[in-house]
């Protein structure tokens, strides 16, 4: 019988790690809510690989930590306490898994390492103009012509794309099958000729999708992961691994202590006292609806770790935690917003994240908006509860 | 398969507890009026006395079981599963805990074996505006006790009240000269007094105690009485759930049952993510009350505070799915709502723990 972990001990270590180990640079934007991008988290994540922690869901065997879920539940907690960056997911809980699981010896030798490194970065091309939620009706052809495919298609809201050196992506290898069958993944280099990526303007000012153009983009047919016409299994795969998602509360429970913070800090005059108590109340209530999906993000854990079905449990705590953190992000708006909402941007040459000191609240207020959307939407959580609640 | 909830604590006492709870329903369903009503409450206190549930954690030489707190969850939470209108968190936790201050006092027994009934009155009780909150004075060496207190819940026919006022814990029969007590029913059918104390004279036996630890002793059972409201509330919210999907399924509008309309079905999915929360946060709540922990009181504020806003949200989604329905007293479901709504005012409504919690923040 394996030795019985001590967690206690196990969090303190975590702990320890990212208080020393951390640069305080690094924390302090995250303790500001500052946009992140690939200059944090790739050096961040090469701290973590040298450390022998860069792949906390990893099996050893492919460099990974070989952590049981309970552990790797605590890591993300710690991690967010002590506002370090989020490892970049895109290669690590994404297709880095993937390939483990479906990619052949070469694929695993030539991509895991510099995902487990950092210095290799990924991005996702799944949805596609007229294929968001309703994934399986994705256009992008992929026409075999000897040892190559032939890509021509349109990707969207394709994160990080302008930073990323590579795109896992979701293209159909056959039109005859029904749609979700004649889908194949490909892993495309984003410097190969034919490739056009266009930023997209977000709601918040920031830039993080984009369009991705494939027009006639020649892609090794070594280059698919599994099977061709598989790609849609592949990308379930991947989507069940993330189910879990939803249970990690720490980091929107430490979002609302900046929140509280903010409105200690901003209403702290006599003539600001009653909008203070109602801004507190409503970030109490948030609160506990955050503490009451932490404890079903334990019960999460505990049912994954006995072998026991989920059940509707990452529903319902996509559903509650996003609603929860949208409400902590009015909270933030209802303080600043009448100082900053008019400063959203500067029309000199500033660009915009050159902005008002704290625009960032208003920032994450417009892009919080996104966690009821990504992710399966509320809507289509809803309809998953539903289905299984009236069993039709 | 359709939902069933899953209890919070399972088990013989609760299946009990809601064998007892769907009884005591369609019994009262059969009552003409609220005094029919009243009359038959009383034969279910006796009937719940004789199965031992106010005994439930008092300990062996008080006359009690010994059992555990969980042994009280599951039967408030069997019990919750029909809103049975008995007192129980009052009777069998909050009463207990209160007298614990006197060890051994003969009313614990008494208490346990149905002989006594009693009200109590925790500091902050209810009054009307323009009516003199309670209040103790002095005249001679002589304490009185005097004002209102509106809306207590008590058993039937209570036999003496106990009042923490100040920091002296008061035991009082309940035909002490110059108390009067108008009785009403409450929106989920418990019973309730309006007590007055016209300068009622306190001899010094019935002061149990005084002190902090009477005030301490207030604030612990106010919070047994609250986690032990959330968790009969979940348990109502639960199946009232149920009822809402048995209601939808089978009721045909339009020729096509209501549960196909994705509006409705939405609904109740909301109804599940709050009251899956809730569970929750009472699961927890319910944990650190039974571990003793130091910081059991924010786990139950946050609990009541949830179940304030979960409960509310729950029950008028419940009335709104069920349409013209949901607005008759006949409907179970429309029991079961009412029970949420009013579990909101017991042991503190949403504000009061919002300010426990926010006080605590501040320093």
């Amino acid at each position: 019988m394996a030795e019985a972990i001590d967690y206690d001990a196990f969090r303190r270590e975590v702990t320890e790690f990212a208080l020393t180990r951390c640069p305080p640079e690094f924390r302090r934007l995250v303790a500001e809510s500052r946009k992140l991008s690939r200059k944090v988290w790739a050096p961040w994540q090469r701290i973590l690989f040298e450390h022998g922690w860069g792949a906390p869901g990893w099996p050893k065997e492919y460099g990974g930590t070989g952590w049981d879920h309970r552990q790797r539940h605590i890591f993300d907690e710690v991690m967010a306490e002590c506002d370090c960056p989020p490892q970049y997911h895109h290669g690590l809980r994404h297709i880095g898994p993937v390939i483990i699981a479906f990619g052949s010896e070469e694929q695993k030798r030539r991509f895991l390492p510099g995902i487990l490194d950092g210095s290799v970065w990924w991005c996702q091309g799944y949805s596609e103009p007229g294929a968001g939620s309703d994934l399986a009706s994705l256009r992008t052809t992929a026409r075999r012509e000897g040892d190559e495919y032939v890509v021509e298609g349109q990707k969207t809201w394709t994160s990080h794309a302008h930073e990323a050196d590579w795109m896992y992506t979701l293209v159909r290898t056959s039109k005859e099958a029904k749609k979700q069958q004649g889908i194949s993944l490909l892993l495309i280099p984003l410097d190969t000729p034919g490739i056009t990526i266009r930023p997209i303007a977000t709601i918040d000012g920031w830039h993080h999708v984009n369009e991705v153009f494939l027009d006639n983009v020649r892609v090794p047919v070594a280059n698919r992961v599994g099977e061709e016409g598989q790609g849609w299994t592949y990308g379930k795969f991947l989507l069940d691994r993330e189910r879990l998602g939803g249970a990690n509360v720490a980091p929107i429970l430490k979002n609302l202590g900046r929140t509280r913070d903010l409105v200690a800090a901003e209403l702290n005059g006599e003539a600001d006292r009653l909008k203070r108590e109602m801004l507190d109340q409503r970030l109490l209530a948030a609160e506990a609806e955050l503490l009451g999906a932490q404890a079903l993000g334990q019960e999460a854990i505990a049912a994954v770790m006995d072998g026991r079905p989920l059940g509707l449990l990452p529903s319902v705590l996509k559903l509650s935690t996003s609603h929860a953190m949208q409400r902590v992000s009015d909270v933030a708006l209802d303080v600043v917003g009448e100082r900053l909402a008019p400063r959203f941007r500067r029309v000199d040459a500033g660009g915009p994240n050159a902005e008002a000191p704290g625009i960032e609240w208003v920032q994450n207020y417009l892009y919080g908006r996104v966690r009821t959307i990504y992710g399966g939407s509320s809507e289509v959580q809803k309809n998953v509860i539903a289905r299984q609640l009236f069993g039709f | 398969m359709p939902f069933t909830a899953t209890p919070l604590v399972a088990g013989d006492a609760f299946d009990q507890a809601s064998r007892i709870a769907a009884e005591a329903d369609a019994g009262l369903a059969q009552r003409p009026d609220a005094a029919a009503e009243a009359a038959f409450l009383a034969q279910c206190w006796a009937q719940v006395v004789e199965l031992g549930w106010p005994a439930t954690i008092l300990a062996e030489e008080d006359g009690g079981a010994g059992g555990s707190f969980s042994d009280l969850a599951a039967l408030a939470g069997g019990a919750g599963r029909a809103a049975l209108p008995l007192p129980l968190a009052a009777a069998c936790a909050v009463v207990p805990h209160l007298l614990g201050a006197v060890p051994g006092h003969p009313l614990l027994a008494e208490t346990a074996a149905g002989a006594a009934r009693i009200c109590a009155i925790l500091p902050g009780a209810a009054t009307d505006p323009d009516a003199p909150p309670l209040r103790l004075a002095g005249n001679n060496g002589t304490l009185r006790l005097s004002g209102q207190v509106a809306g207590a819940e008590m058993p039937p026919d209570p036999t003496h009240l106990l009042i923490v006022l100040d920091d002296r814990l008061l035991l009082l029969p309940s035909t002490t000269r110059g108390i009067s007590c108008v009785v009403a029913q409450r929106i989920d059918r418990r019973l309730a007094g309006d007590w007055s104390f016209d300068s009622v004279p306190i001899p010094s036996d019935a002061v149990l105690a005084r002190g902090e630890e009477v005030e301490r002793r207030a604030e612990e059972a106010r919070d047994l009485g609250a986690v032990l409201t959330c968790v009969e509330a979940t348990e109502a919210a639960g199946a009232l759930i149920e009822q809402t999907i048995a209601h939808l399924s089978t009721r045909v509008q339009f020729g096509a049952p209501l549960g196909t309309n994705q509006a409705l079905r939405h609904r109740v999915a909301e109804m599940y993510v709050e009251y899956e929360t809730l569970r929750g946060l009472v699961g927890a709540a319910l944990k650190a009350v039974e571990q003793a922990d130091r910081d059991a009181w924010r786990s139950v504020a946050f609990a009541k505070l949830r179940l304030g806003h979960a409960g509310r949200s729950i029950a008028e989604a419940a009335i709104q799915c069920h349409g013209g329905m949901g607005l008759t007293d006949g409907l179970p479901a429309t029991r079961l709502a009412r029970r949420l709504i009013m579990a909101e005012y017991d042991y503190g409504d949403r504000f009061f723990h919002a300010r426990r919690l926010l006080a605590a923040k501040r320093h």
